[in-house]
């Protein structure tokens, strides 16, 4: 894809939080749908395709999702899909609107993340309901929980990199401090490293504000050909590289449990495409469900050699040499889940294009721009390269 | 906001897993022998790393290495090594004493398939 014509003409989101105004997902979906269509200068009717990512229909008590979004957002007529790869569903449906307008499918697409991850169950629900993204019959009749398996993996990462405590608090620190000045985020805060050792345990070392948040809210991209392009949008960014890649189910299988190995190879493989090495990545969105998550993801991602040095160094600080979750991530910005994916490559399209918020948006946006997302511990892996188009 | 109450009764069929399935409901721990490479996995990997779709089911002790462990509001889990099997699996821990390095593989008490480990015998893990 060095040479892509897939531009994203339109980006957009809503904000991320627990909704208690009575709105509802199809508000939310057609709020970020209708934001990135006027960002690309596009009619309804020039959209061919609709890409819907929805976690679950648990959560939204609404199957078949995309038929449905396609008559809220006046877009019936076009081709409708759901995509779903549970935390990466909103990047695989990003690949897969990628791969329409690649393959000349289709000339313009729209591609909608949503859940309503927040208000429509109580969070004792939602963590029984995610004991079953990993493997049913092994870890979700056990009662497994998200947290106690990621916290797992962490100690195996954490003992071999020579991390503790205060790497956890670091990341902690900068996201949520990163959200501060994103006005769409629902965990902006600054955090102390006492308040931080202070919150409960819920699985060891993992405490509640080592943890990402169940969110509200939609994102939208538009992916464009370059041939049907308005001429205003021409220079925004492009998707020059997609990868995705799967790991055993169970944590157990695997040789090495404290790694991202499908991270690593999803990496690999939309480096090929882009034509790139990981060092040339100049910011990133890193999937953080966890604290721990994203230094094991960074790793993987090989935009590290030295997590601890680096980390310690202030590399991925928003003036280090490859900014990290400059929108908070999942732990600062949120976590509707479907919308994740969806929501890491418009911020990444908008950082690059230098219409991201103020206080976040980079002075020099750098060519090159990675958004990566996984499902389950990592179990499903799908990240996105996006280049600069001139635009800034 | 409307409140609206939706009560699933399941009924779940494990297919190929039925007799690691059965076995945790007694409390043993029922692997899977790749017939190729020997490689035995608990839980029971289908296709193993070598390619092989065949295999037979075999029993281990039950008795179980732990390599990690967390504990917290979540609960007590732990990443652990089934003696006999070569590859690692998540439990449910037990009344397991801390710092205990070892446990057994316990039936579960409700009607379900779930992977929990005891103390050694009953009593204090060592």
């Amino acid at each position: 894809m060095r040479d892509s014509q897939v531009i994203v003409t339109g980006a957009a989101q809503t904000p991320f939080n627990r909704r208690k105004d009575g709105t509802g997902f199809r508000d939310w979906a057609l709020d970020a749908f209708e934001a990135a269509r006027l960002m690309a200068c596009l009619d309804r009717a020039d959209i061919d395709a609709l890409f819907v990512a929805s976690e679950s229909d648990v959560f939204s008590l609404q199957l078949n999702p995309a038929s449905i979004l396609a008559t809220e957002l006046g877009l019936t007529g076009a081709a409708g899909m759901r995509c779903e790869a549970g935390g990466a569903s909103g990047q695989v449906a990003v690949h897969a609107g990628v791969q329409a307008v690649a393959s000349g499918s289709a000339r313009q697409v729209a591609v909608v993340g949503v859940d309503p991850s927040a208000s429509s169950l109580s969070g004792d629900k939602m963590r029984t309901l995610y004991g079953f993204s990993f493997d049913a019959w092994t870890d979700g009749m056990t009662g497994l929980t998200a947290t106690a398996l990621y916290a797992l993996s962490w100690q195996v990462f954490a003992a071999e990199q020579g991390l503790g405590e205060a790497a956890l608090a670091a990341v902690t620190k900068q996201n949520r401090g990163n959200a501060m000045a994103n006005p769409d985020a629902h965990l902006p805060r600054e955090h102390s490293v006492d308040e931080i050792a202070e919150s409960p345990m819920i699985a060891d070392p993992y405490r509640r504000l080592h943890c990402s948040p169940l969110s509200d809210g939609a994102a939208a991209l538009i992916l464009t050909h370059a041939d049907h392009a308005p001429a205003a949008r021409r220079k925004a960014p492009r998707v020059v590289g997609i990868g995705g890649a799967t790991d055993h189910a169970q944590l157990g299988a695997r040789s090495r449990p404290g790694d991202f190995t499908a991270k690593q190879k999803a990496m690999a493989r939309a480096c090929v495409l882009a034509g790139i090495a990981p060092k040339d990545i100049g910011l990133t969105e890193i999937y953080d469900s966890y604290a721990g998550a994203q230094l094991q993801g960074l790793m993987a991602l090989g935009l590290t050699g030295d997590v601890a040095a680096d980390l310690h160094a202030g590399a991925f600080a928003p003036d280090g040499r490859c900014p990290v979750n400059l929108s908070g991530g999942l732990m600062g910005q949120g976590a509707p889940v479907g919308a994740v994916g969806v929501g890491q490559v418009a911020t990444c399209a908008r950082l690059l294009e230098g219409r991201y918020h103020p206080g976040l948006q980079l002075q020099s946006p750098p060519r090159y721009a990675l958004a990566d997302t996984h499902g389950g511990l990592c179990t499903t892996a799908a990240v996105t390269i996006l280049e600069n188009g001139g635009a800034a | 906001m409307i409140p609206y109450r939706l009560s699933l009764d399941y009924t779940l069929h494990p297919g190929w897993l039925e007799p690691f399935v059965e076995g945790l409901r007694a409390g043993q721990a029922v692997a899977r022998r790749c017939a190729d490479c020997g490689r035995v996995s608990f839980p029971p990997v289908r296709i193993c790393d070598c390619g092989s779709v065949d295999g037979e089911w075999v029993a281990l002790s039950g008795r179980a290495i732990i390599r990690a462990r967390t504990t917290g509001a979540d609960g007590d889990f732990a990443l652990v090594q089934f003696v006999g099997a070569d590859t690692s699996a998540v439990v449910r821990l037990l009344d397991m004493p801390e710092g205990a390095t070892e446990g057994q593989l316990a039936a579960s008490d409700h009607d379900l398939p779930q992977l929990c480990l005891g103390p050694v015998d009953g009593g204090q893990s060592a």
